[in-house]
């Protein structure tokens, strides 16, 4: 009994592993294709339902801490269907997107991975990111905050159906958002 | 110290269409702006429907003064300082909310919505009952003053009434959004940081000669619908070209230079609109319904010119309203070389589910810092602020000489604001530095205002 017992246990942490394995292998590969600037590959790993959002956080209270961020249907910075996403991308690749030319350079660090829900086909995932930018002679930014992504398995590696990007900062402390998250 | 006449006299010619680049980071003269403009100008706080409730409460920025928007019991509104009576802490750390009182967390006075001071630590064993309650509350404004249902402040207790304040310009610009019906505020202002003098971000709102190359990915990628000739013509580009030589093709093809596609409203005080007229713009694809312009309500309140004016105004000296997407916007000079953004987007109480998503997503979708144009907007100002620093640069005048003395300004005296019928021009900005030349000299409200009353052509 004790030996089933042991092996079951292994077997489950075998499996939790490879999940894991697979989803940070698939976030790790995202990154490298965000700072190669490689737009076009990286939007492909949206399934075309995605929602893409950032909402506005605000200082607020303790007491009022159910109010820190805005929701859907509210101001956000980016509230995105895959149609927007593929207008970003399209609009990086005009050569006239001044903002990205000379290109930002970027490094995505993504930490802290917790599947907190298996549903077989999908995954409700949380990450934590640093963003760290650098442009020209002295632009520095550094953004950090946590992503609430729902990945959905797709051929063996998944889609991002959902990502809920929350930054740290109230005011943002840089003059715009040209970079994914 | 206060900058000598002469010297203030050479930082903007009108005749030559020319200014100073030092005004743009020079920290003696941001000293000034802070004092003489942001020191007694009506400053924009916030809107009303973000303060319904009684306890509601919204920070705004005077000048480097940090004020409280208060609903308070009686429906009133009061504009407090956010600084305590005792030893100055800020009295409220949270940028908006609800609460029943402010408690300073320093020592623990204790002030209610109306600033007034209601609980001491220790008011009977420390200060023996001394303490004068009546004279500790907090500080409020000089003044405080809304417009259809915009709410404004000034510090200066000589400053005229916010209705003549405004003049036609405000009075106009603040309609075009109040108008398209009982207006709130969306939830969420987008607040970011721009390292520029907010001088640049003030100006481009008149300047509708940059988005066709500032902006030519968006409208390229199709995120932004390009505004066209309505007779199809296009404006000369010869040798406009890339650094790899190819002629850049323009999307954009306003630009003629017999009929008049643009109206220009310059204003007292500084107050001033620019940009094409309905007729020019369109509906844009049917991305902006230009329907509120034939209403009864803007039949009164408005007159001809301004019915037909898409522009941009601005509400001297920072509050640019964008009436086609529905949204207004502060530029807070936090330093010579520092400007915080702050996005406000209104939609109608009444709008139904439809019409409040499409006003939602162009607000998050056009303007904003992840905004299809905004992005690019930002990195112009701060790479010309950070070229007024160099000993050589910062000599060379800058030029808003675009159809200079060509901008025949009229005065009907009816509802409309004096008005220049005319094509793409720079007389917006020309106007704004003229008019923030007399506002830095510092002379009083009659003086500012002759001083800033628009002449005949510009
Ligand atoms: S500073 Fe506010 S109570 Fe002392
Ligand atoms: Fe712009």
């Amino acid at each position: 009994m004790t030996v089933d017992h042991s092996i079951r246990a292994e077997t489950d942490t075998l499996a939790a592993a490879l999940r894991q394995f697979e989803v940070e292998r698939f976030y790790t590969d995202e990154a490298a294709l965000l700072d190669a600037h490689r737009y076009h590959e990286w939007v492909q790993l949206f399934s075309d339902d995605t929602h893409y959002f950032m909402p506005i956080r605000r200082t607020r209270l303790r007491r009022e801490l159910d109010k820190e961020f805005t929701k859907p249907g509210e101001i956000a910075y980016f509230d995105d269907t895959k149609p927007i996403l593929l207008g970003r991308v399209a609009k990086l690749a005009t050569g006239t997107a001044w903002a990205e030319d000379p290109p930002s350079r970027t490094r995505h660090f993504v930490t802290n991975v917790r599947i907190e829900e298996d549903r077989g086909d999908e995954l409700e995932v949380s990450s934590n990111f640093i963003l760290y930018r650098t442009r020209l002679k002295s632009e520095e930014t550094t953004w950090a905050g946590s992503r609430r992504d729902l990945l959905r398995r797709h051929e063996g590696s998944f889609l991002i159906a959902r990502r809920h990007i929350l930054l740290e900062q109230t005011v943002l402390l840089s003059q715009n958002l040209s970079n994914f998250f | 110290m206060a900058i000598a006449a002469e010297k203030l006299q050479q930082l903007v010619s009108l005749d030559r269409g020319e200014i100073d680049r030092s005004i743009f980071s020079d920290s003696e003269i941001f000293e000034q702006e802070i004092t003489s403009i942001f020191g007694r100008s009506w400053l924009f706080l916030c809107h009303e429907s973000q303060i319904a409730k009684a306890g509601d409460f919204f920070e705004a920025p005077m000048g480097r003064d940090n004020v409280l928007v208060v609903r308070q019991k009686d429906g009133g509104i009061k504009g407090l300082l956010n600084t305590c009576a005792h030893r100055g802490n800020a009295v409220c750390r949270a940028e908006e909310g609800n609460v029943k009182n402010f408690m300073c967390t320093y020592h623990g006075w204790t002030y209610d919505l109306a600033g007034k001071l209601i609980g001491v630590p220790g008011l009977q064993e420390l200060y023996h009952n001394e303490l004068d309650l009546a004279a500790h509350g907090l500080r409020e404004v000089a003044q405080l003053d809304t417009y259809r249902g915009f709410v404004f402040a000034t510090a200066d207790r000589d400053a005229p009434p916010l209705a003549e304040f405004l003049g036609r310009t405000g009075r106009a610009g603040l309609e075009m959004i109040a108008g398209q019906g009982e207006m709130e505020v969306v939830p969420g202002i987008q607040k970011f940081v721009i390292p520029c003098n907010w001088k640049f971000a003030v100006d481009n709102l008149f300047d509708w000669y940059h988005p066709q190359i500032t902006h030519l990915s968006a409208l390229q990628a199709g995120l932004v619908p390009a505004p066209t000739d309505p007779r199809g013509r296009q404006m000369s580009a010869t040798g406009v070209a890339g650094p790899d030589g190819a002629e850049l093709e323009l999307m954009g093809g306003v630009a003629n230079e017999d009929t008049p596609d643009q109206i220009v409203f310059l204003d007292v005080f500084g107050h001033a609109l620019a940009g094409p007229t309905v007729e020019t713009m369109g509906n844009l694809d049917g991305a902006v319904d230009h329907s509120w312009r034939d209403t009864p309500r803007a039949r009164e309140a408005l007159g001809p010119m301004a019915r037909r004016a898409v522009g941009h105004t601005n509400i001297f000296p920072t509050l640019w309203i964008a009436p086609e997407i529905r949204q207004v916007s502060l530029r807070v000079p936090r330093g010579p070389e520092l400007t915080e953004i702050w996005w406000f987007t209104f939609v109608p109480r009444e709008a139904g589910p439809q019409e409040r998503a499409m006003t939602i997503q162009a607000a998050i979708h056009v303007f904003g810092p992840a905004g299809a144009l905004e992005q690019e907007d930002g990195e112009n100002w701060t790479q010309s602020t950070i070229q007024t620093r160099g000993t050589a640069s910062r000599m060379i005048p800058q030029a808003l000489k675009m159809n200079l003395g060509r901008g025949k300004i009229v005065d009907d005296d009816g509802q409309d604001p004096p008005y220049i019928e005319c094509g793409i021009n720079e007389h917006g900005q020309l106007w704004t530095f003229a008019s923030w030349m007399a506002w830095l000299s510092g002379c009083g409200w009659d003086e500012l205002r002759n001083r800033t009353t628009p002449p005949d052509v510009i």
